[in-house]
């Protein structure tokens, strides 16, 4: 920590501008303290790779305590995480305004410590309570090897047994310093790994000092062997291995030649990996095949060859969270990716790196907990609808066209949900039946306006908002209604009225992947609509080359009353929304 | 008793007579030309130089060239604040931490209405622009409406009209035009220069800037304000390459790094195709400025092209006086006299100010330099210490900035033999600063230790642009580090920023 100013006694670390293993160049900055007077930017002396972060975001620390570890060009990384594990209090590398850390301190341990590469294992904490464990039993025995991700020992915290795994490289157990039975502190060392199965012989009898324990082994990573080297790794599809065998079927490599790609660069989506032609295809158009197809593209632009499609901001949260950005659709102008793409995909793939398994990421609720007065309206909702005699019906409908149309609609502010709800509504001016319910005094009970409900899910809770009308009014005024409507329902304060004259309902569970579900139909409603995930298929296709295409298909199941509504009733429904979402060219909206 | 009331009353008349009255007059009218004075050109220089020569008693025309207000009221500084007002105000109502901070709760989304914005834009241009031309006409200038042409010695024709005027003096003011680089196809539309930039036709998604100097800082201010990310395009390995290293890396941290902006550094935008709104988006091949190697291809909504301003001085009867021109810039001496060529000869009763002769491209130096021009016309040596020129960036928070850059102040120390002294003040040691909730920023004051003459100001902070007049008017007259560390700073204000580097300069210390 630099002193920035003569009265500076400690500083605040604002922000880290790098990240653990990331490389750094002398000059850069590498992170904002906060002193008494300014904000200032700490910039590297050396160049080298950021190894360890000592001092978080938020966090203050003195003026000449270390802040960060940075491994400089040339120097082990095993030898400085070493310093980091086994020095425990000592000073090991200090990063400040000197380039100090060319010359580290030698490392202080217990025991003299063997000169092997290896890894030390912890104790993890398997609990936000647990402070120690006990060994129950090693699953592998001193010299045998171990694979990563494979079982090393089991542990009993304050809570339960849990199974630990071994995340480092492969390599062989040549040391365990907490035999079976015995326990010890969170954070000390319970075995040593090493790369070599030479060494394991020279860590025979080597205990940790008793003050062994790590300055900060995180919770998440009980075999915490190479932090930068793991956070180096691609998390992402990555290219075919460089100057290893390309894998590619013979059309594609036609069309790769044709269109003068390296194949190489280009990420295989076929069986092993193989190299298909839409895989080239797809890198002709900048990026990779789509995995994900629930989130529909949305431009037919192709961009150049080259070209990521994607904002400065989206750029910065995929390399900062490690995400491919070739793996994200996106929905911004031009089918780029916005940063809102990037979170969303972030959020689909919870941080998976960093929950391990066998630990617990969140303690789970148990117990009765009373229903809020939503979900008891929505209790006794759902049972009333026991009485009524149900049926359901499914199609498939391509969603290629509509998805160009959400494109070109959605920078007037017009949602999916606002896009499907006004198909629906031209589709049931044709099948008025469909707009219908059950009436009590043994009828038909025909609505004259098409008010759609669409199911929101609250926090806690389940609401239907509705737009009325959808038939009359523009895809721009029920964008704006339906904005409206969904940030009353988040505050809480929509009127009965708007949240239940719907005359006919619509849920969607698509985003999640769903690809069909069915619905439960909502009290006073005769049909809901239940939309899955659109997915990307391949059809048979007489036309086209290969005899075959690509398209996007979305599944939709209604569920309907059937006192008023018959199955062929909701059959040819179904065909007329097909025809309407297909062909939104026939609209005459836009 | 009496008598000293009267006299009293008389003084007062005299203080408030017409400056005209009380100053020296040097009305040259003279029947052998239609005009004392013309000027070419009726921007900020060219309207400060016409008014000045009025209040000299000088018989004054200026051929405005359909553009009363210049760059600056019509497609430049003027309009650029009214988007930055708005902009500003719309990034402040949206930013609810800092207004949560204050007690503040906006509910619901913060809108705007881009048309309304641009509007207000056009209208502010109008109104400065209408007042401009009134008060020419108020004051009894002639304003020829063609753009003027030099014909010969004291000759100038109109070209709408074609007819010939004549003035003993003539003081070109013609102003300067965007520099468009080659390869780049402007179409004002997705590609544009700063004017079609102040339209404001839409708010892209995306937006490229090719240049980052003062007027590619501001843009990026309204569009990430406006919800626009952007990409700053700079040829050279720095972004913000004019400014003091210092400043530029605080600006880095204030108004690039948290706000959705990134950047490309020395790279030439080599190939730029207009795209269409909607349908195509613009295409920026970029080279390596060194190697001049394809480096990256983007697909952006918009490009706006701030790489700087070229002279306006083509087809404007220069060779007609045997004037040659470096790049269109037409050459003088610190007495804004026109010479032939860079090292050529004074060319007599011919003057040319503002951004044509590229010593200082700022509207207010071209007022300045007009005002100069005239003096030396009237027989009072003049000359405008551009040193002593403040300049501004109205960016949320501003910087602005007089004198020497530290990096000049080193090198010209070494050079004279002085010792360079350095001071600085923190908003955030600023009671008004923390008020606001806006603590970013520092003021650093350059100053020669032993003359304690400050040699340049660099101020990046709320209202940077208010407080830089205080050390602009210290440099122009020399006062000292010691003489204004005494002198009284209001208390609570942001001024007080500067008093603490005075003060810090002599070490003296402040609350």
């Amino acid at each position: 920590m630099p002193a920035l100013s003569s009265t500076m006694k400690e500083g605040k670390l604002s922000e880290w501008l790098t990240s653990e293993g990331s490389p750094i160049s002398s000059g850069d900055s590498i992170a904002t303290i906060e002193s008494d007077k300014a904000d200032m930017d700490l910039e590297a002396f050396a160049d080298g790779t950021l190894l360890k972060i000592l001092v978080e975001e938020g966090e203050t620390a003195k003026v000449g305590e270390p802040i960060a570890i940075i491994l400089e060009e040339g120097e082990e990384e095993v030898e400085l995480m070493k310093l980091i594990e086994g020095g425990g209090g000592t000073e090991p590398v200090v990063e400040t305004q000197e380039p100090a850390s060319s010359s580290p301190p030698p490392p202080v341990s217990a025991s003299t410590e063997p000169q092997t590469p290896h890894t030390k294992v912890y104790m993890p904490a398997l609990s936000s309570t647990m402070t120690s464990g006990k060994v129950v039993s090693w699953e592998v025995d001193e010299s045998g090897t171990v694979g990563s991700g494979e079982p090393l020992l089991t542990v009993e915290s304050d809570k339960a047994d849990m199974e630990v795994e071994h995340l480092g490289d492969d390599g062989f157990l040549a040391r365990i310093c907490v035999e079976e039975g015995a326990s010890c502190d969170v954070g000390e060392v319970v075995a040593v790994i090493v790369e070599n199965e030479e060494d394991v012989a020279k860590w025979d009898g080597w205990m940790p000092g008793a003050s062994v324990s790590a300055p900060s082994p995180s919770p998440a990573s009980p075999a915490a062997s190479k932090p930068a080297a793991a956070a180096k790794a691609p998390s992402a599809p990555s290219p075919a291995p460089s100057g290893g065998r390309v894998i590619a079927s013979p059309l594609a490599k036609k069309v790769a030649k044709d269109k003068n790609i390296d194949l190489s660069q280009v990420t295989g989506t076929g069986p092993e990996g193989r190299i298909t032609v839409s895989d080239v295809e797809g890198f002709t158009a900048g990026s990779s095949p789509k995995k994900k197809s629930d989130t529909p593209p949305v431009s037919s632009w192709k961009p150049a060859n080259g070209v990521v499609a994607a904002t400065p901001t989206a750029r910065a949260l995929a390399k900062k969270s490690k995400i491919d950005l070739s793996t994200i659709a996106g929905t911004g102008q031009f089918g780029r990716v916005t940063e809102a793409d990037v979170k969303s995909a972030l959020g689909e793939s919870p941080k998976k790196k960093k929950v391990l398994t066998g630990v617990p990421a969140v303690e789970l609720p148990s117990g009765f907990v009373k229903y809020s007065g939503m979900q008891s309206a929505v209790s006794t909702n759902m049972e009333a609808t026991l009485t009524v005699p149900i049926f359901r019906v499914s199609s498939t409908i391509e969603m290629n066209s509509f998805n160009k149309l959400y494109a070109s609609v959605k920078p007037n502010g017009v949602t999916l949900t606002v896009l499907i709800s006004k198909a629906v509504s031209i589709a049931i001016q044709k099948h008025p039946i469909m707009n219908s319910r059950h009436d009590s005094n043994g009828g038909i009970y025909y609505n004259s306006d098409i008010n759609i409900a669409n199911a929101v899910a609250l926090d806690g809770g389940l609401i239907t908002p509705v737009m009325k009308n959808t038939n009359e009014k523009s895809l721009e005024e029920l964008g704006e209604e339906w904005r409206d409507l969904v940030s009353k329902a988040r505050e809480g304060k929509l009127k009965p009225d708007e949240f239940n004259s719907g005359t006919f309902a619509i849920t969607n569970l698509g985003m999640f992947g769903v690809t069909a579900f069915d619905a439960i139909l909502p009290p006073n409603t005769g049909t809901i609509l239940a939309l899955g995930a659109t997915t990307e298929v391949i059809r048979p296709c007489d036309e086209c080359v290969g005899g075959m295409r690509k398209v996007k298909e979305m599944t939709v199941t209604v569920t309907c009353d059937h006192r008023p509504i018959y199955g062929s009733d909701a059959a040819i429904f179904l065909k007329t929304l097909k025809e309407v979402m297909e062909n939104p060219e026939k609209w005459g909206v836009k | 008793m009496k008598i000293f009331s009267y006299l009293l009353v008389l003084q007062q008349v005299y203080c408030f007579a017409p400056i005209a009255l009380t100053r020296r007059h040097c009305s040259q009218l003279n029947a052998e030309f239609d005009f004392d004075v013309a000027i070419i050109g009726c921007g900020v220089g060219g309207h400060g130089a016409a008014l000045h020569a009025r209040g000299q008693g000088l018989k004054t025309a200026v051929f405005s060239g359909r553009d009363v207000g210049g760059t600056c009221v019509n497609r430049g500084c003027v309009p650029s604040k009214a988007l930055l007002a708005a902009s500003g105000r719309v990034r402040d109502m949206k930013d609810a931490s800092h207004l949560e901070s204050l007690g503040i709760n906006v509910e619901g989304e913060v809108t705007y209405d881009r048309q309304a914005v641009a509007d207000h834009a056009k209208n502010l241009a109008n109104t400065v622009k209408g007042n401009l031309e009134n008060s020419l006409i108020g004051l009894d200038v002639s304003v020829i409406e063609g753009r003027g042409i030099l014909a010969g010695p004291n000759k100038i024709k109109d070209d709408q009209s074609g007819k010939i005027y004549t003035a003993k003096n003539i003081i070109l003011a013609p102003g300067s035009v965007p520099f468009v680089p080659p390869g780049v196809t402007v179409d004002e539309k997705t590609v544009y220069t700063s004017d079609g930039a102040l339209n404001l036709d839409f708010v892209p998604e995306w937006v490229a800037i090719i240049g980052s100097g003062y007027i590619g800082l501001e843009f990026s201010d309204v569009y990430t304000a406006l919800g626009s990310e952007v990409t700053f395009i700079e040829a050279l390995p720095m972004l913000m390459p004019t400014f003091d290293r210092e400043i530029a890396k605080q600006a880095e941290r204030m108004l690039i790094r948290p706000r959705a902006i990134d950047y490309r550094l020395g790279v030439f935008a080599s190939e730029v195709t207009p795209g269409e709104q909607g349908k195509k988006p613009c295409t920026i091949k970029m080279i390596d400025a060194n190697t001049k190697e394809h480096v990256e291809t983007i697909e952006v909504d918009a490009v706006m092209v701030a790489t700087g301003r070229v002279p306006n001085t083509k087809d404007m009867g220069l060779e007609s006086m045997n004037i040659e021109t470096n790049r269109g810039f037409v050459a003088v001496d610190d007495k804004m006299r026109v010479k032939t060529s860079a090292d050529g000869e004074v060319i007599d009763n011919l003057y040319c100010i503002g951004d044509a002769n590229g010593v200082m491209m700022l509207a207010h130096a071209a007022s300045a330099q007009g005002i100069s021009a005239v003096e030396n016309i009237c027989g009072r040596e003049h000359v405008v210490n551009h040193e002593a020129v403040p300049a501004a960036c109205f960016t949320h928070p501003e910087i602005a900035m007089v004198g020497l850059t530290e990096e000049q102040a080193v090198e010209r120390a070494e050079k004279e033999g002085w010792t360079l002294g350095k001071s600085q003040g923190n908003f955030r040691a600023n009671s008004k600063a923390l008020a606001e909730g806006e603590g970013a920023g520092i003021a650093k004051v350059l100053f020669n230790k032993e003359t304690e003459k400050i040699v340049g100001v660099h101020i990046i902070g709320i209202h940077a642009a208010d407080l830089i007049q205080e050390c602009a008017n210290a440099v122009e007259q020399g006062t000292t580090v010691r003489e204004l560390s005494m002198m009284v700073h209001t208390h609570p204000t942001l001024c007080e920023v500067l008093d603490e580097a005075f003060k810090g300069a002599v070490g003296m210390s402040s609350h």
